[in-house]
């Protein structure tokens, strides 16, 4: 302490009353003594820079000139440069502020392999993913394509036994055939057998009268015409029919054929005309089975 | 005063003009604003001491951005880059701290 005090007393009179008042302020040990070492330190090394941590330069101001105008100018331009610098600190500051959050450029290394890792492994799965949900899309697909086959073939059936249960109204070639009856009555057998006959020339669909002739229709002679399928029908009866025409007209006309039958033994007039297009309207509601099932 | 009047002119500045940052830069722009900032507390806890200088103020900013600069790129040279930013934002963190409690020391003398 002795030591330190010795050359203490050397020191200029601005920095030493300044000191003492510091001292005096503070009144503390710890500081004082630290504050010394500090200044003998800095007069041993020659220089004002103190690396140590925790520490700043202290730098005593030079003592002040005569009153010049060099002086005064030289302290305009140290501040304007204390100035700029605090400026680019501030400039600096808010741009970094601003930059950080901005992209990956600022990252380390170490963190954009862990980000390459997490993005790859994302790409993996994302991938599996697409796979998964192209398998999916395949199965579907395929799927709608049965289903739309099933469909066009259900569609097709429906139309072939609409028409053969005589539940849709149909079209086509084929002939009209209209009985008339003069004074015998045509029995229903007879009629029955014409139907059969067109039924084996190919017909394939026959209307009598209003009635739409299916498997089960029968018909039933009464005093005043004929019954068929529950409807009372009396001549002249009017039979149409789709399929071939010249066939369906043989099969009416042949020599001793049902058509001749009619004329002679019930004195009956025949008239077959073919037509290109023989439209039947009538439709029969399909049955409702009550007794007969399936076999599964 | 010159000091206050320069932060709040770079702020604006910065703010206002939004300038890119070449990509060179980027690494080191951090460190250079933490070992600013340490000089400019220490300039803080010089001036409460009444040994402020303008010319040290000046020759210990430039002197602690080009250290600190030079440290990281020497760092990043030696493939340690990022340890070593660490280790020169601890050193400067820790000079922070002891300049601001002897900031606080004056202030509040005590």
């Amino acid at each position: 302490m002795t030591e330190h005090s010795a050359p203490h007393e050397e020191e200029s009179p601005h920095g030493n009353a300044e000191q003492h008042q510091n001292s005096q302020r503070f009144d503390d040990a710890e500081y004082r003594g630290e504050a010394r070492s500090r200044r003998d330190r800095r007069r041993r090394h020659h220089s004002s820079d103190n690396t140590d941590t925790g520490s700043f330069p202290m730098v005593r101001k030079r003592p002040s000139r005569s009153a010049s105008v060099n002086a005064k100018r030289a302290r305009i331009v140290t501040s304007v440069l204390v100035g700029l610098l605090c400026a680019l600190l501030g400039f600096g500051y808010v741009v970094q502020v601003r930059n950080t959050s901005s992209s990956y450029e600022s990252l380390s290394e170490d963190e954009l392999v862990r980000v390459l890792d997490e993005t790859s492994t994302q790409v993996d799965k994302l991938e599996q993913r697409r796979n998964e949900l192209n398998r999916q899309l395949t199965s579907i697909q395929s799927a709608a394509d049965k289903q739309k086959e099933a469909e066009k073939i259900a569609q097709q059936n429906a139309q072939t036994s609409g028409i053969l249960s005589g539940r849709l109204p149909a079209e086509g070639k084929g002939v009209t055939i209209s009985v008339s009856q003069r004074d015998k009555h045509v029995d229903a057998a007879t009629m029955f057998t014409l139907i059969e006959e067109l039924r084996n020339a190919g017909a394939e669909v026959i209307s009598f009268n209003s009635a739409r002739v299916v498997t089960s229709t029968y018909i039933k002679d009464t005093k005043n015409g004929l019954i068929v399928d529950g409807n009372q029908f009396s001549s002249p009866y009017t039979i149409k029919a789709i399929g071939n025409p010249s066939d369906l007209q043989n099969a009416i006309q042949i020599a001793g054929g049902v058509g001749s039958r009619l004329k002679v033994t019930f004195n009956a007039s025949v008239n077959v005309v073919q037509t290109d297009s023989v439209k039947i309207d009538e439709v029969r509601q399909p049955q409702q089975y009550q007794y007969a099932r399936t076999v599964e | 005063m010159a000091a206050v009047l320069g932060l709040i002119v770079g702020v604006v500045g910065g703010i206002f003009l939004q300038p890119d940052i070449p990509i060179v830069l980027q690494p080191y722009l951090p460190i250079m604003v933490v070992a600013a900032l340490d000089a400019l507390l220490g300039a803080a806890r010089s001036f409460f001491e009444r040994s402020f200088s303008d010319k040290v103020f000046v020759i210990s900013f430039l002197s602690n951005v080009i250290t600190a600069t030079l440290l990281v790129l020497l760092g990043n040279q030696l493939g340690v880059g990022s340890q070593l930013q660490t280790a020169v934002i601890v050193v400067l963190g820790i000079r922070i701290f002891s300049n601001v409690s002897s900031i606080r020391r004056f202030i509040f003398r005590g």
